[in-house]
């Protein structure tokens, strides 16, 4: 079986070329290199053809994923954002919304997505954004941290109260009112854009609020959260891919002792568990997306185990690669330094790891005796 | 055009919904709810299952739930899963 969107790949791989170590030293994308991969509909691949987009299944989209996190963590991060923004336009929004943004967001603009707030992080429950009915528009006023993309972006999918319910309303970071702030120094996905924005009574037509408005919280967020949850998960199969593909090139081409550093039994020790990582975490991620492909209410669960596996494999692998590399890894913008430091953040981002053992854990509580 | 429905198949269908989705309840969670006990509360699901129900109504009767109708009110019990479906069935013949 030929790799679902080979050329697509030869794309990606070819803008992306050998900059992500210089791109992370630099903490910044170019963004004209962003807008060339969303005009080619490549930061969303599962948008429908009749949206404007590439129609891959969740599969396929998910293998570019990991493709796309093996050369650059901080583009596969752009895409995970942009990506739940155009899902969670898809999920949520009335036809109208979904014809006019999708076609935006398969033809170069940018989006990202707004969840977190200063007080607000796991427990999205108590997130305090506001958005409010002003005549035939709506007034927006908050504080949203570590935007993914934002920096980037033309368009942000912001979640805040509505009344009683909830809602998501799509705001241009062009209205008057928008202020996006950089991060300074992120820990990881350094060039990914992330950015604290500060809402300042932003006022957008009524029909920026998508499908209306008036979901519960929960159900809003955990629709928008799965879609980044798949895409993380996806993205750490990448780290392990490109961690696993140094640390046997280095352990080839070492010497010490007299020999190869992977005949060395405790390096190649890294070798297989690195090798084992990259496997499961394909293999669990694959069954997740076969469920979004088959419509599966498994989706859900398989979804976070997914994301949880995935990520907690990465961080570890990382560490073992930068262990298998030493001192020709431990230097900023090396592919498993990046990793190291990228794979951290997976583990707290779209739910950490100690979220995702929650959820597990109630699932496992639901489904024994 | 929508077809006025008598009473009595407009029940039939309610019955089968009802009895899918107890099934589905039974399946995923050991549990055999009243009709209108109030799922969260009797902590029979989280809402991370009303996510899966979300997921299995749509799958199961080909409507699509969005919008406003993403409230957790609307999976509180079967009998309000079961109006849920009726009225977007209905919704979706017209």
């Amino acid at each position: 079986m030929s790799e679902p969107l080979a050329s697509e790949r030869a794309i990606v791989g070819k803008l992306v070329g050998d900059n992500a170590e210089s791109w992370d030293l630099a903490g910044e994308l170019p963004v004209t290199m962003l807008r060339e991969l969303g005009a080619r509909k490549l930061l969303c691949p599962e948008i429908p053809a009749s949206y404007g987009g590439l129609g891959s299944t969740s599969r396929q989209g998910g293998e570019f994923t990991a493709y796309v996190g093996s050369l650059c963590s901080s583009v596969r991060s752009v895409m995970t954002s942009h990506g739940m923004a155009a899902w969670t336009v898809q999920r949520l929004g009335d036809p109208a919304q979904r014809a006019g943004y999708l076609a935006r967001l398969t033809s170069g603009q940018l989006a990202a997505v707004a969840f977190s707030e200063p007080d607000a992080g796991s427990d999205l429950s108590t997130l305090r954004t506001e958005i409010r009915p002003d005549g035939d528009a709506v007034l927006v006023d908050g504080q949203k941290v570590w935007v993914t993309g934002a920096r980037y972006a033309d368009l942000l999918v912001v979640f805040g109260r509505y009344g009683d319910d909830a809602a998501a309303v799509v705001v241009p970071t062009s209205a008057p009112g928008v202020h996006v702030a950089p991060v300074p120094a992120p820990l990881g996905c350094r060039a990914a854009g992330h950015a604290q924005v500060h809402l300042d009574s932003v006022r957008v037509p009524a029909g920026a609020v998508l499908g209306g408005g008036g979901q519960s919280l929960s159900l809003l967020v955990t629709t928008a959260l799965a879609y980044g949850r798949i895409s993380v998960a996806w993205g750490c199969v990448g780290i392990l891919r490109a961690c696993l593909s140094a640390a046997v090139r280095h352990a080839r081409q070492r010497r010490q002792f007299g020999k190869p550093l992977a005949e060395h039994q405790l390096v190649a020790r890294h070798l297989a568990e690195l090798l084992a990582a990259e496997q499961v975490s394909t293999r669990v991620c694959e069954h997740a997306s076969e469920c979004w492909d088959s419509g599966s209410p498994d989706v859900v669960v398989a979804t976070v185990l997914a994301k949880h596996v995935s990520a907690g494999h990465a961080a570890r692998g990382a560490a073992a690669a930068v262990q298998v590399l030493a001192s020709a890894g431990a230097q900023d913008g090396h592919v498993v330094a990046r990793a190291y430091r990228d794979a951290k953040l997976m583990e707290i981002i779209e739910g950490s790891n100690e979220i995702c053992q929650i959820i597990l854990a109630q699932h496992a509580m639901t489904i024994s005796d | 055009m929508t077809l006025p429905q008598t009473p009595g198949r407009a029940s039939a269908e309610a019955d089968e919904i009802r009895g899918t989705v107890l099934q589905f309840l039974k399946e995923k969670t050991l549990a055999t709810p009243a009709t209108d006990q109030d799922l969260f509360a009797s902590g029979v699901v989280s809402s991370m299952f009303a996510m899966e129900m979300v997921v299995f109504l749509e799958q199961s009767y080909r409507v699509t739930i969005v919008g406003g109708d993403l409230k957790i009110d609307n999976f509180r019990t079967v009998d309000a899963m079961t109006q849920l479906v009726l009225r977007l069935r209905d919704a979706s013949d017209t």
